[in-house]
């Protein structure tokens, strides 16, 4: 029998040739330590998006990993992600959530910063530092890089991480799902106003592997799908294409990005949807037109839950959200939650949408309600020393991903597995966590972008 | 020390500072410790005249009316 | 002497409305989901929005809006009859095993009547609540705030017209929101 080991994360942990993955990586607290700087001081993380900052001066505080962070808008139109601590004592620059201000000014000395982060106001600047000292030095931290993806804004703090699209890899298109028009159009969605926060003991990977795509826990939501919250008020979504797509597992190998999927046959629309309501359905049926119209065989993609390494949740379909799983200790995850429209529908079409949001997801919605609880007393049961020698068990389908996977003329990248035949497996799970052990273990981006070069085939 | 608020002025207002100066707020950022000041004199140095700066806030005095 | 009488029916209407609101809580918290139901009306609006943290004098931007932006709640009859209906499954593993509840109510204030406090239809009321939630073994959640309702006049009795939860957090710091406030 293994002893537990105290120490932070090693080899073996993350064995996916046996399918097992302890259950240290999600409580030991060394690991944690360990995954701030290796993941997420590497990794690209969501902040926000462009339309939360419409005007020069606007700005939105956020958080990447367990940092603060200011997204705003500078006076020249420029976007900019900046860590929110004074450089000279550390005091947050900003603790209000939103709003406009032509500088970030410290409330404990009174260092002031611009919207582009630069230092411009130090109190007695002449008289005790003598003019001497260098404010271009002292500006605010900011990210190594930014990236504006259709709106959504990313940052990572790594200036030698691949660039955000290189990173996304053959997963922009699921990405496009999100952010594109539902009638195919580039980048015209819009943020509800109001951002969900909440605090869920357990560790951030507990939500970060089920939006991956855990089909397998369906089970956990029957009590809402008895209950009843669909647009058409059955179930707890409008999803007649699930009856007659192809339903895959689609992972994207070396990026650990990997979502739940669907493929309508060739030549074939969404069946109808929200028929109780006729202006939505128009909307719908109206856009999935123009969306085959502009996008021809691609516009047989339909979304669904997926992942973007390490903590953005996607949900391109219904409800229309994006999350980020924010680490806040080993045991507890602080859950954001961004609601989507497409910027142009009309008012009753947003109105409906947004009713259907509120009651599926987030705290008060009746299907993440069950989730939560889920990750919260599965990670509570796993902490025990006696607990923790036993790991979870990942071997569902291990082995059966294709990865030429083709339906009716469209060819799918990326690792595949086909529920329609399958019904579940673990494929997305195995993916982020192979992914999550090469950051673990690589010192580098060298190491990390193994897609430019052999070393992953070599390893294996 | 003064016991001005700077974070309810409004631009426009003219601002005594304690070196004698005295300056117009073209901004106020509302953080209640800085404002965007010109120059509209300065015994200490003429060539501010004109010239726009961030005041903080104990250097103002008093209000001009 | 007519003086007397316009505070004598304030202060009667008061007591009313504060039995209403003290009998609504015992039945959340006694779990008589059904009969709390039936004090609601057909168009009831039940609102939570998200605080803020925004500057002094930025009021309007403290709280999200109702029936525009995303809120922790903002709905109907509809969609809280099928909240009641998901906990009686006894599959809805968020309160399975259930919360044990109390809701202390306090601070009721009638801040109006329509059309006379003599005569009232509808009446408008504040209060501050104190919810105490404990569930399963140790897990425990307070939560604290105020809430401005609207009740109209139904027979003998009243219904619940509006609500609007104003929590004092801004993140929840709670898991979940399974239960009414």
């Amino acid at each position: 029998m293994a002893m537990n080991d105290k120490r932070g994360y090693r080899s073996g942990l993350v064995d996916l040739r046996a399918g097992e993955v302890s259950r240290e990586i999600f409580v030991n607290e060394h690991i944690y330590a360990e995954e701030q700087e290796r993941i997420f001081a590497r990794a690209w993380l969501h902040v926000g998006h462009e339309s939360q900052i419409p005007r020069p001066g606007d700005y939105f505080v956020s958080s990447m990993g367990e940092e603060s962070v200011i997204l705003c808008r500078d006076r020249t139109d420029k976007i900019h992600v900046f860590l929110n601590s004074c450089r000279h004592r550390g005091m947050k620059v900003c603790r209000y959530d939103q709003g406009s201000t032509p500088v970030f000014t410290c409330p404990y000395h009174g260092w002031s910063y611009g919207t582009d982060g630069r230092l411009v106001g130090v109190p007695y600047f002449r008289e005790a530092y003598h003019s001497r000292l260098d404010k271009e030095k002292w500006g605010l931290v900011e990210v190594a890089q930014m990236h504006n993806y259709k709106g959504s804004i990313w940052a990572t703090w790594d200036a030698a991480a691949p660039g955000f699209t290189e990173y996304l890899g053959d997963f922009t298109r699921y990405l496009d799902l999100q952010l594109d028009g539902w009638d195919g159009r580039e980048g015209q969605a819009e943020v509800l106003g109001g951002i969900q926060k909440w605090l869920v003991p357990c560790n951030w990977k507990f939500p970060a592997e089920n939006f991956s795509g855990d089909t397998y826990h369906n089970i956990s939501h029957r009590s809402v799908d008895l209950a009843g919250i669909g647009p058409s008020g059955a179930g707890r979504r409008d999803m007649g294409e699930r009856d007659v797509s192809r339903k895959l597992h689609v992972c994207i190998p070396d990026r650990g990005h990997q979502t739940i999927h669907y493929v309508l046959p060739a030549g074939q629309l969404p069946p109808p949807a929200y028929q109780n309501a006729p202006i939505v359905a128009e909307y719908f049926r109206h856009c999935e037109e123009e969306k085959r119209r502009r996008r021809g065989e691609e516009a047989r993609l339909v979304g669904a839950p997926g992942e973007i390494f390490p903590n953005t949740a996607l949900l391109s379909r219904q409800p229309r959200t994006m999350a980020v799983w924010h680490p806040r200790s080993a045991h507890q995850t602080e859950c954001w939650r961004w609601f989507f429209v497409d910027r142009e529908a009309p008012t009753e079409v947003k109105h409906f949408l947004r009713d259907y949001y509120i009651r599926y997801s987030g705290p008060a919605g009746m299907t993440e309600q069950d989730d939560m609880e889920n990750w919260n007393y599965a990670h509570a049961a796993s902490r025990g020393t006696i607990a923790r020698r036993y790991p979870y068990n990942y071997d569902q389908g291990s082995g059966t991903a294709v990865t030429d996977y083709e339906y009716q003329g469209l060819r799918v990248p990326g690792e595949v597995i086909d529920l329609t035949e399958t019904q579940s497996s673990e494929q997305p799970m195995r993916n982020f966590y192979r992914r999550w052990a090469e950051f673990m273990e690589a010192d580098d981006w060298s190491r990390l972008a193994t897609w430019r070069g052999s070393e992953r085939k070599a390893a294996e | 020390m003064s016991a001005i608020n700077v974070r309810e002025l409004t631009p426009g207002t003219s601002i005594v500072l304690a070196d004698g100066a005295e300056a117009e707020i073209v901004t106020n950022p509302g953080d209640g410790m800085w404002l965007f000041a010109r120059y509209l004199s300065s015994p200490r140095d003429p060539t501010l005249v004109g010239q726009e700066e961030m005041i903080f806030a104990p250097d103002v005095v008093a209000l001009r009316r | 002497m007519a003086e007397r009488e316009a505070r004598i029916d304030r202060l009667l209407l008061s007591q009313e409305i504060a039995d209403f609101l003290y009998r609504e809580a015992e039945l959340l918290d006694e779990r008589r989901y059904r009969e709390w139901l039936d004090l609601l009306a057909d168009d009831v609006r039940y609102w939570m929005p998200i605080r803020r943290n925004v500057k002094l004098g930025d009021d309007e931007g403290e709280f999200t809006r109702a029936q525009s932006d995303i809120n922790w709640f903002d709905e109907g009859k509809d969609t809280l009859s099928r909240r009641v209906k998901q906990i009686e499954t006894g599959i809805h593993w968020a309160e399975e095993p259930r919360s044990r509840l109390s809701h202390l109510v306090t601070n009721v204030q009638v801040q109006g009547a329509e059309p006379s406090f003599a005569a009232p239809q509808e009446v408008s009321v504040t209060s501050r609540f104190l919810i105490y939630r404990n569930r399963v073994e140790t897990e425990t959640d307070i939560l604290v705030g105020r809430r401005e309702d609207q009740l109209r006049r139904n027979g003998a009795g009243w219904l619940l017209a509006r609500r609007k939860i104003i929590l004092d957090q801004n993140v929840l710091l709670s898991k979940n929101l399974t239960f009414f406030i």
